[in-house]
Order: C-alpha cells, then structure tokens, then sequence
C-alpha cells in the first residue's frame, strides 16, 4: 500500500543525505585550504612587518617587497590595516597610502567587480582606510552601475565625500536626496569647509533629514564661523530644527545675545526648556541661574536633570546646587541637585 | 461464539485499523507541513547569510564605535545568588567596545554574598536618588555607585524574580536604550556595535534587536573574554550547539527577514526604552519573560498602527552555559516549553486576528503548532511507531515512512544548519569540529530529538497537573 511513498521517501532522504555529505566534503577541504592559506599568511606578515614598518617610518622603497601572489597582498593589506590604526604622523599616513597605492591598487581594481557583495563591501573599507584617492573615478563609476546594494552605495558616497569630489553638492540634492538623516551625517562629515559650505548655502531648500544632518555637523565641527548661520536658522525655524540649532550653539558656547535663549527657559515645550538650559550652561550666562534653579524643580526629568548639569558647569555651580540640596522642599529637585553635586566623583 | 459476536469482533478491528491509519496519517501529513515551512525559511536564511560571507566586519562595525553616531545603552543584569560568576561578568561587560553605556547591577534579594562582594572588589559608594517609577516593581533598597568607575551601579531590592529585577534597571537605567544580560553569559568585544547597528541604520525604525547566542562550554575563557572557540567533548552539550545553531541560523534569520521574530533570545538583546516602557516592562508572572514582552511589543505596534521592527543579527554576539547534564537539561526544557505556552497564552487572542496581519498568521500559527504542539504529535508519533512495530504488516511499512519524516524533519535540517554555519560565518576553527558537528547531528532522531521531545510533553504535563516549581539551573561558571 504505501511502497510508493516508501520508495520516494527513501530515495529522497539518501538524496539529500548524499548531497549534504558531497557539500561536507567541500566545506573540509574548503576549511583545510583556508587554514593552510591563513598560515602562509601569517608568514608572510611576519616576514614583511619590519620592511614595512622602516617604510613607513623613514620613507623610502624597499626591493624586499614585490608582493606577487594574492596571499602576499592579503599579508600586506593587513599589515598596512594594522598600521593604518595606530599611526598618527601625516608624513607616515601620506607614506601608507601611496605604499597602499603601490601594492594594492590594481588588486583593489580588480575587487571592485567582485561578483560577491562582501568582497566589494570590504575592498570599499580598505580603499577608505588608506585613503586610495587615484581610485575615486573607479568608485565613482560604482553609483552608476545597476543593482548596487544600499550599504554599497552610502559607502560610495562616504569615500567620494572624503576625496573630496567636485559633483557631491549636486549628487546629494538630486540624485540622492532620500537618504536619511544618519547617512547625510555620515557624508558631510567628511567634506572640508569649502564643500560643507555649499550645503548651508542651499539649507533652506534642502529636505529635512539632510538639514538636521547639516546642523549635527555643525555642532560636532564647533566653528565659530557657524555662528550667524545657527542664531538665523533659530529665529526661522520651528520644533526639531531649531532645537537642533541650538544644540549645535550649545556646542559652540558663545552667541551675540543672550536675550532670546534666556526667554526660551520659559518656553511651553520642554525640550526648548531642556536645549536652552543645556545653552545657558555652556554659555555660563549669570543672567540665567536663577531660571535654572527653578528649573531643577520642572515637572519633567529631562528639563531637571539638564538644569543641573547646566549650574554645575558655573564657578559657583557646587555651591548653588549645595544650597538647593539643603534648603529645598521639593524631593525631585533635592535629588537632581544631589546627583549632579556627585557626578564623576 | 455466535455469529453476531464474531461480527461484532471483525467490526471492532476493521474501526481500529482505521483508526490507527488516520492517525498515522494525520501524524505524516502534520510532519510534511513543518517540514515544508523549515525549508522556506531555510532558503531564506540562506541568501542573507551568503551575502555576509567574508565580509569584514572589524571594519563594517568601526564607524559606529564614534561616540558622535551612537546611542548610549544601559546594561541591566539582574542578580540572584551568583556571588560565584559575578565579577566576571562585570568585568567582561565594563570592557565591552561601545562608546557609552552604563551598566547597573541589580540584586534580586540574593542570600548569598553577591552584594558584598560587588560592593567590596568595586568600592561600591552609596548614592541618594529617586528612582522614577515607570513600572511597578518591588521596592528597592540602596542604591550604589562605584568609586572607581562612574558608569557601574548596583541597586538591591527585596527579591522578586528575573523580571523584576529587569524592572527596576529599566526604571533606574539613564540611557534611550537597554539590554538584559543574564549572569553567566560573556559578550563579544563588539556585540553592542552588532546589535545597535540595525537601530541606527534604520533610523530608529528598529526598536529591538537581537543577536545569536552561542554554546561556551568547551571554549576557552579567560577574564570574560573568549580565548579560543573550541568544541566540547559532551554528546549533550554538542548536541545543543547543533541545536542553537539550527533555531539561530535558519530559524530566526528567515524570520527576521518579515519582521516575524517573536523572540528575543533571553541572553541578548537590546530594546528601545521607550517602547518597553510603553508595553509596560517585564511581566513578573511568567517563566518567558522575554519572549512575552517581545510578543507584547509587536501586539503593541499593531494596534496603534506603527511600523516600527524587531529584528535578529546573524552574528554572535553573546556565549552562554548550557547545562551539562541530564537533570538540569530537562528542568530547562520543561521550563522553556511552559514560557511558550505562557506567552501564546496570554496573548492568544492574537491567532488568526486579522487585526495583527502576518503575526496573527504566520508566527503565531506556527509557534501555536510546531513549537507548542509540536512534541505532543512527534511524542505520539513515537508511541506509533513502536506500536506499529508490533502490529506488523503493513503498519511496519507505516513505521519506516514516518521514521523517515522524521530523519527529514530532525537529522537533516540540523546536518544542513551545521553545513550553512561553515558556509557562511566559519566560527569554528578545525576541520575536524565541523565533521563532528555533521556525524552527531546524523545521530540527532535517534536519541536527542525523542528525549527533549518528551521532556517538553512533560512540560505540558506539570502544567496540566500545576505543579509550579521550576529549579534553577546550576552554574559552575565559564570563566577561568
């Protein structure tokens, strides 16, 4: 009654099972030549680390090192990675990359067009990491291929960004203008000012991710000459931007005039009470202590506990928050002010 | 012997043999099902864990190690009697690779001297605050920070079990972002980077993520750090190596994928405050605490239309213990199998809802049938096939037919899981490891899959008569 289903069953298990013990086979040896492989690695890496390391440190080429095989480029790739971390000299990470260009480039070249994803993904971090610039028509040819995976893509853009390339202004603001705010930052962070200063220029007419990107920049770049661009977006703007110009003030710690944040302590939101508080203490604007005590008793968390960084990042800070501790009845405030009178003990 | 009786004998064995072939066929056609669902998420896991072969991921998690990118994560890990691997895990957390984060020890009433010691080898000071109370907990004593390192605290509150204890680091914790660490467990160097890395990608559209946990017995430990990845020599332990590897590998990829996952493995993973929060915390009355407030989260989303993710990094992250022995493996098998139950339970209401889309159709229905009443029908399955044994015939050929659906259904998918694991990630480091992963993954229905199978039946069956008590697993601790 059931020989069919038996006979089909049976053979397809010891089909699966026969297949599964061919795929075992090819893993093994797969696994013994990669070992293999890593060995001679290792070898070649203790063999080069000295030439290259003298290379690096004291300029100059070396005719012990002709990297012919794969192997011998992967040894040196690492190595060159390795170094990549720790040097800290222009003169010795200028020298790494043109040592990278020398030996790597057309490897690199060759990767690019991998068939496999992470081969191309990892080629994009080392090209990065030693800072390949004769190789930016190469990537730049990458935006334009077809089926180019997201994370493949705002890598592109993060190394272009970082060679400096002419067209980024118009690429980001047509072509690319739905990436979100995350992977803005990512880029622009990498532009010198001369190209940064495009995108502020273009800001009111950019899209909201890229404009909070543009601000969180701005305030990890602390520059001074950012200040009128800030105070104007936070008079134009409102909710997210603004708080995100005045974060970046806060970074910045210096504005023209104090009048308007000191209103914004009294603001109905309470992330504009907690930027402003957050402002005033890195302004260290006397005009605000006595605000910020009553805000150490505001009803949200948030606004309370940046008050009480924001005194104690005054002169007299300790002191303040001591008396507030002392003399308060509000058990919410009393604590706020203990907690920052102990940070970082 | 009259003729009716005689009748009546021939009637009862031709409605017996009937019987018994419905039966056998309803146990066939069940095992054709799972099997089938297996391998669709087997293709699935399949295509993502190939595009990740070989990459480099030192390099892939480097940019998220910049403070300026990164949100800031509490590391909560509850307490109770561990005085034996508690420094340890400290230790391997403080020197975890992420630019902030925090971690804040709570201890759960121990009786031992867990608080002391942490208190003593940190120069633990106490500190004054007020805890905000955003879910109800036990009430809590004092609170402590260390002298030496500003982001260590450790809270001791009267004991209320795990979740609890996850309560009251949920309402202390500082940071946007937490993640539960059970005592025992040793991260990798850069598991946050893993798992915060599809938040932060995704905007925030990710609001849980979790990430493989792996077997550390057998592996070299030192300092709370993983030496040298190594095999066991224990069946037992080897057997659930090939087993986590199954569940993290082809399981919890394919359904990451859909956004599916309602497990978060209770060892690792991080989630959004906020929605935690929202979701209400850990549930105290329930031995799953963590799939529960997975379930509970997505429940959460759906009903208020949000499209936000739970998903499950491939890599592991996070090496834990397993029990060693018979005894303390079924204890935590029964115990599993009621936090299923408890889970599904509570919120049943969920199968089949419309209302809940793909989790009401898809994961729900399959953790309802083959994870739930799974051991049930292959436990069933068993007895038939010993039955039928007996009954000769063509029942014998009925017997080799099921156990071949089941050589499919356990034997293969774990020996196919053990092969994608060298295909894609290579974590272990000998040829002969993988071989032995293989042969002992072919012997898997013979033995492991019936005995776990009827422990989680007996699972079932504590719950039935209510027999409430579960014990607790004994440690002898990884670390050297």
């Amino acid at each position: 009654m059931l020989k069919n289903e038996l006979y089909f069953l049976s053979i397809l298990s010891l089909t699966i099972l026969g297949l599964l013990v061919v795929l075992l086979m090819y893993l093994s040896i797969r696994k013994a030549i990669d070992i293999n492989n890593r060995k001679k690695i290792e070898r070649y890496i203790e063999k080069y680390q000295l030439i290259l390391f003298t290379m690096l440190t004291e300029g100059g080429y070396s005719r012990g090192l002709s990297p012919e095989s794969i192997l011998e480029q992967k040894a040196i790739e690492e190595l060159l990675s390795r170094y990549s971390k720790i040097l800290e000299g222009e003169d010795e990470k200028k020298r790494l990359s043109d040592l990278a260009s020398l030996y790597l480039i057309d490897y690199y070249r060759k990767r690019l067009k991998s068939k496999r994803w992470s081969q191309r993904m990892n080629t994009l971090y080392h090209i990065e990491d030693f800072k390949l610039n004769l190789l930016i028509e190469d990537i730049f040819m990458l935006t334009k291929k077809k089926r180019l995976s997201r994370e493949e893509l705002i890598h592109t853009l993060r190394i272009l960004a970082l060679f400096q390339y002419e067209n980024m202004f118009e690429m980001l603001t047509t072509e690319y203008n739905s990436l979100s705010e995350y992977e803005y930052r990512n880029i622009l962070g990498r532009l010198v000012q001369q190209q940064f200063e495009q995108f502020i220029f273009h800001f009111h007419k950019s899209s909201p991710s890229l404009q909070k990107a543009i601000l969180d920049v701005i305030s990890l770049k602390r520059e001074l000459n950012y200040l009128p661009f800030l105070e104007n977006i936070f008079s134009a703007y409102k909710g997210e931007i603004r708080l995100r110009a005045l974060k970046a003030l806060s970074e910045i710690g210096y504005v023209k005039n104090t009048e308007p944040y000191l209103q914004l302590l009294y603001s109905t939101k309470w992330e504009e009470r907690m930027v402003a508080a957050k402002l005033i203490g890195s302004l260290k604007e006397v005009k605000g202590i006595s605000r910020l005590i009553e805000l150490l008793h505001d009803q949200t968390w948030w606004v309370r506990s940046q008050a009480g960084q924001a005194i104690s990042q005054f002169p007299n800070g300790h002191q303040i928050l001591q008396e507030v501790y002392e003399t308060s009845k509000d058990v919410f405030a009393k604590d706020m002010a203990w907690e920052w009178l102990h940070k970082g003990v | 012997m009259g003729m009716a009786s005689q009748r009546g004998i021939a009637m009862m064995i031709f409605a017996w043999g009937n019987i018994v072939s419905v039966f056998g066929w309803f146990i066939a056609i069940y095992m054709v099902i799972v099997i089938s669902f297996y391998s669709v998420i087997l293709v699935i896991s399949f295509f993502q864990l190939r595009k990740e072969y070989q990459l480099d991921r030192v390099q892939a998690y480097e940019d998220y190690s910049d403070e300026f990118y990164t949100k800031p994560v509490s590391i909560i890990v509850p307490a109770y009697n561990e005085e034996a691997g508690i420094i340890q895990s400290v230790r391997s957390l403080l020197s975890v690779n992420y630019p902030k984060f925090e971690v804040i020890v709570v201890n759960d009433g121990s009786t031992d001297f867990t608080l002391e010691k942490v208190i003593e080898h940190y120069d633990m000071k106490e500190i004054k605050k007020v805890v905000r109370k955003q879910v109800e907990t036990k009430p809590i004593g004092r609170i402590y920070q260390s002298n030496i390192l500003a982001n260590l605290f450790l809270i001791d509150k009267e004991n209320g079990g795990k979740a609890d204890a996850l309560n009251v680091g949920l309402n202390f914790s500082h940071y946007p972002y937490f993640c539960s660490l059970d005592g025992d467990s040793v991260l990798e160097q850069d598991a946050f980077l893993k798992v915060m890395k599809p938040i932060i990608d995704s905007n925030e559209e990710v609001i849980a993520s979790g990430g493989s946990v792996r077997i550390a017995n057998g592996c070299q430990i030192k300092n709370g750090h993983i030496q040298k990845i190594a095999l066991s020599n224990k069946p037992l332990v080897v057997m659930q190596i090939i087993e986590y590897l199954r569940a993290f590998l082809m399981g919890r990829i394919g359904l990451s994928r859909h956004n599916l996952l309602l497990i978060i493995s209770g060892a690792f993973g991080v989630f959004s405050k906020h929605w935690v929060i929202l979701a209400g915390g850990y549930k105290t009355d329930t031995v799953g605490e963590d799939m529960e407030l997975v379930v509970r989260i997505h429940r959460l989303l759906k009903e208020k239309g949000i499209k936000k993710k739970i998903v499950y990094v491939p890599d592991p992250v996070c090496w834990t213990e397993v029990p060693e022995d018979l005894t303390f493996l079924r204890r935590q098998r029964r115990r599993w199998h009621r936090g299923l139950f408890e889970s599904l339970w509570t919120h049943r209401k969920i199968t089949f809802n419309p209302k809940y889309g793909s989790i009401g159709f898809i994961s729900f229905p399959y953790f309802w049938i083959v994870e739930f009443f799974g051991p049930i029908i292959e436990f069933l399955g068993y007895l038939f096939m010993i039955l039928c044994l007996f009954l000769g015939g063509i029942y014998v050929e009925f017997a080799i037919l099921l156990f071949l659906l089941s050589c499919l259904y356990g034997s293969i998918f774990s020996m196919t899981a053990v092969l994608l694991e060298e295909w894609s990630l290579t974590k272990y480091p000998r040829v002969s490891d993988i071989i032995k992963l293989f042969l002992y993954s072919l012997t898997e229905t013979i033995w492991y899959r019936p005995m776990t199978v009827y422990w989680r039946c007996e699972g079932i069956w504590q719950m039935i008569i209510g027999d409430r008590s579960w014990g607790e697993m004994k440690r002898k601790g990884v670390s050297e």
